[in-house]
């Protein structure tokens, strides 16, 4: 099946009952999907007029308690960032896919780019974190859209699965499971105040229409929900725990496979440019070159790096001028070479081999 | 009942002095302690609420509970009358 | 009227405040208060609990109303307060959902989520506050102040004509359209459960006094100027009508209230 059909598939086996999106290439398959099959299993599915609206309302469906999602692309992605900034400081779990194409602005609607990982990072105003997640096939559509639904309740944040044209629209086989894995919102103890923080940072959910008369409110709250805008505590104490509880569980959630860990030239890779990553690793067949495959790119597992010890360079094929090496150069001494490939096109791999060695 | 305005609440605005159909309000002359000069009331027993509210067992006017914008005015059980002896001298 | 007077027995609109949080922010003599009182009594009067009723608000005074209110509620961006509603009505259609929003917020950031709101039909009812100006920003212009009205963005008079959200409501194809002021209290309570009980949109737009953002500049410095304003020029629909059709001149600065239209057209989000 289609990469865009798996993804609207896992999200529908993850418990997803609410889509509002709004057309947008590469993405409008996914809503297709869930305008045919969401009012066939009691789920709601909504075109909203704008995707500002298409984001408001997966917010306003997910505080009832329901898992909610939306898709869109670059431009889309550009307009929803307010509202995800909303969503963070709200703590509302919901599911953004962004199937990435060429940008800056309307760009290659038709061509796949990474050209927004550094924007699902930092793209709402204020300090925040949030977790993406990076497919590279179309079975890993399915699986990292239904994993994305358990992290965003389990961390109460707007996760986002920041797919690629080329992964969003090639066809492959893939094995469905029985059954995903659901891990739901943890509830709130009545009596509870509403964002006063859990054992690990993250509040309990309070769902409407179950008596917990919770106002969320995007100004500064207190651990009551009431607005508080001017008490320079109570905000520093709010955004640091919204930063911390998702940077201080980062070894928990982190997602990553290592090839050839004593390698002394390593590829760092996520999403599309991963297919071709591998294609390389199989060619050469040399111990020397190794691989470290993200599945789950932000918050960037630092400690990652780390595993390679023998690494003299680290090359990161992207496409995009090097906005993920920008963040693992941050953490690591040995450098980080970025790779970039831009215009649509998949990193050859013949090239890469030569890059390769001409660091051996 | 007995109307009772919320000096904790009451910002002076003087809307229900405007409002009421029996002008039973009149714009005060001090502040209070909080500075607001609050309305005082002008004979309130001709005010119909207070009394044929526990008559009738719903609010009759309450135009001014309902226009004040801080909810500053209520209605209280009064506690009864008690008749007093007057001695009338020559 | 309030519980304290039935022994506790029926709830009264002061139960649906949080008075932990009451003297509330708003200005002396704010029309926005007396709104949400006559919100609260017409979503009392439909027997409603806190349980079953979620407010969403936007962004400026009129929408920190929701603030000071027990239910579930929403305080959402500004402009988006009705996608926010749409969400949440859409996936438990079985909750009440009432939106507050000011001028700004409904037709100038929010005009656009507004007209498709008036069309889809969703199950909501929108109390606007209209007072003409952005209030909790300072008193600048909005698109509902009128042609000459000086704001602190317009400060040699406002030179662009001003929006009617009610002919605009009625002109989107919305359900059910009223309008009142903050004078008309009764009739206000009233328009407003009449939209609560209409399934579809229903837009209630309120006339409100700003004294201190509009009403400062504009010579009604006092509450109690602005509302004897809105009294004074404000025409019962019956007479409106009458007078347009007998082609008599409309009175300058006379807007009509009452009810606009009433479609019953079928609704979307209404349970089933």
């Amino acid at each position: 099946m289609q990469g865009n059909t798996a993804c609207a598939e896992g999200a529908l086996a993850a418990g997803c009952r609410f889509f509002g999106g709004y057309p947008i290439t590469p993405s409008t398959e996914i809503a297709e999907l869930m305008a045919r099959k969401m009012p066939k299993i009691g789920g709601a599915f909504i075109q909203m007029e704008d995707e500002i609206a298409s984001i408001a309302s997966v917010i306003g469906a997910s505080w009832t308690g329901v898992r909610a999602m939306t898709a869109t692309s670059g431009p889309g992605f550009s307009l929803m960032m307010e509202n995800l900034g909303y969503a963070i400081m709200t703590e509302t779990p919901c599911v953004v896919v962004d199937v990435q194409r060429g940008g800056p602005s309307t760009g290659q609607p038709t061509r796949a780019s990474q050209g927004d990982m550094m924007q699902c990072r930092f793209g709402s105003h204020g300090d925040m974190s949030i977790i993406a997640v990076s497919p590279a096939s179309v079975q890993e559509m399915y699986e990292l859209t239904a994993k994305a639904f358990n992290l965003a309740d389990r961390y109460r944040v707007p996760t986002f699965v920041m797919a690629d044209e080329i992964i969003g629209h090639m066809r492959e086989r893939i094995a469905i499971p029985d059954a995903v894995e659901i891990v739901p919102r943890r509830p709130l103890e009545k009596g509870a105040l509403p964002f006063a923080a859990g054992e690990d940072g993250v509040p309990g959910f309070p769902a409407f229409g179950h008596g917990y008369g919770v106002h969320v409110t995007g100004l500064t709250h207190d651990e009551r929900g009431y607005p508080s805008s001017t008490d320079p505590h109570v905000h520093e104490r709010l955004v640091s725990r919204l930063v911390d509880k998702i940077e201080g569980a980062r070894r928990e959630m982190a997602d990553f496979t290592v090839t050839n860990p004593d390698a002394e030239v390593v590829f760092i890779s996520y999403g599309a440019p991963v297919r071709s990553v591998e294609q390389t690793i199989h060619d050469m067949d040399d111990e020397r070159v190794g691989h470290l495959r993200l599945r789950v790119v932000w918050p960037f597992p630092d400690f990652a790096l780390a595993t390679f010890k023998s690494a003299r360079v680290f090359l990161m094929p992207e496409l995009n001028l090097g906005q993920m090496a920008r963040e693992a150069a941050r953490h690591t001494n040995v450098p980080v070479v970025p790779v970039p490939e831009i215009g649509g096109e998949l990193h050859r791999p013949d090239r890469l081999i030569a890059l390769a060695e001409g660091y051996l | 009942m007995k109307l009772m305005i919320d000096e904790t609440r009451c910002k002076g605005c003087n809307l229900c002095t405007l409002v009421c159909p029996y002008k039973i309000f009149q714009e005060g002359t001090a502040p209070n302690r909080r500075g607001v000069v609050v309305p005082v009331l002008d004979r309130p027993e001709r005010c119909t609420n207070c009394r044929l509210q526990k008559l009738y067992g719903r609010v009759l006017c309450g135009v001014c509970q309902m226009i004040c914008p801080d909810q500053a005015i209520r209605w209280v059980d009064e506690k009864p009358y008690n008749p007093e002896k007057v001695v009338i001298e020559y | 009227m309030t519980s304290e007077q039935q022994g506790g027995a029926v709830r009264g609109f002061q139960d649906w405040l949080r008075q932990d949080r009451l003297p509330h922010i708003y200005c002396t003599g704010c029309g926005n208060g007396t709104v949400i009182n006559c919100t609260l009594n017409a979503v009392n009067g439909m027997g409603w609990t806190p349980e079953n009723t979620v407010f969403v608000s936007g962004i400026g005074c009129s929408s920190r109303a929701p603030g000071y209110i027990v239910t579930d509620s929403l305080h959402t961006t500004h402009g988006r307060a009705i996608p926010f509603a749409t969400g949440v009505k859409l996936s438990r259609p079985d909750l009440h959902v009432v939106v507050f929003t000011g001028d700004g917020d409904l037709a100038a950031i929010g005009g656009n989520h507004f007209i498709h709101a008036c069309r889809r039909n969703i199950d909501l009812t929108v109390v606007c506050m209209n007072n003409f100006i952005y209030g909790m920003t300072g008193g600048q212009g909005s698109p509902c102040t009128p042609l000459g009205a000086i704001s602190t963005t317009t400060p040699y008079g406002c030179n662009e004509p001003p929006f009617d959200l009610a002919a605009l409501a009625v002109a989107a194809g919305a359900n059910h359209v009223s309008r009142w002021t903050s004078y008309h209290v009764k009739e206000l309570t009233k328009a407003i459960r009449d939209g609560l009980e209409t399934p579809g949109f229903s837009l209630i737009e309120a006339v409100v006094q700003c004294p201190t953002g509009y009403g400062r500049k504009n010579k009604l410095r006092e509450a109690g100027a602005m509302v004897t304003w809105m009294r004074d020029h404000a025409v019962l629909m019956q007479r409106w009508r009458r007078m347009q059709e007998e082609g008599l001149p409309l009175p300058p600065g006379a807007f009509p209230v009452g009810e606009f239209v009433r479609r019953n057209l079928p609704a979307t989000g209404v349970p089933k």
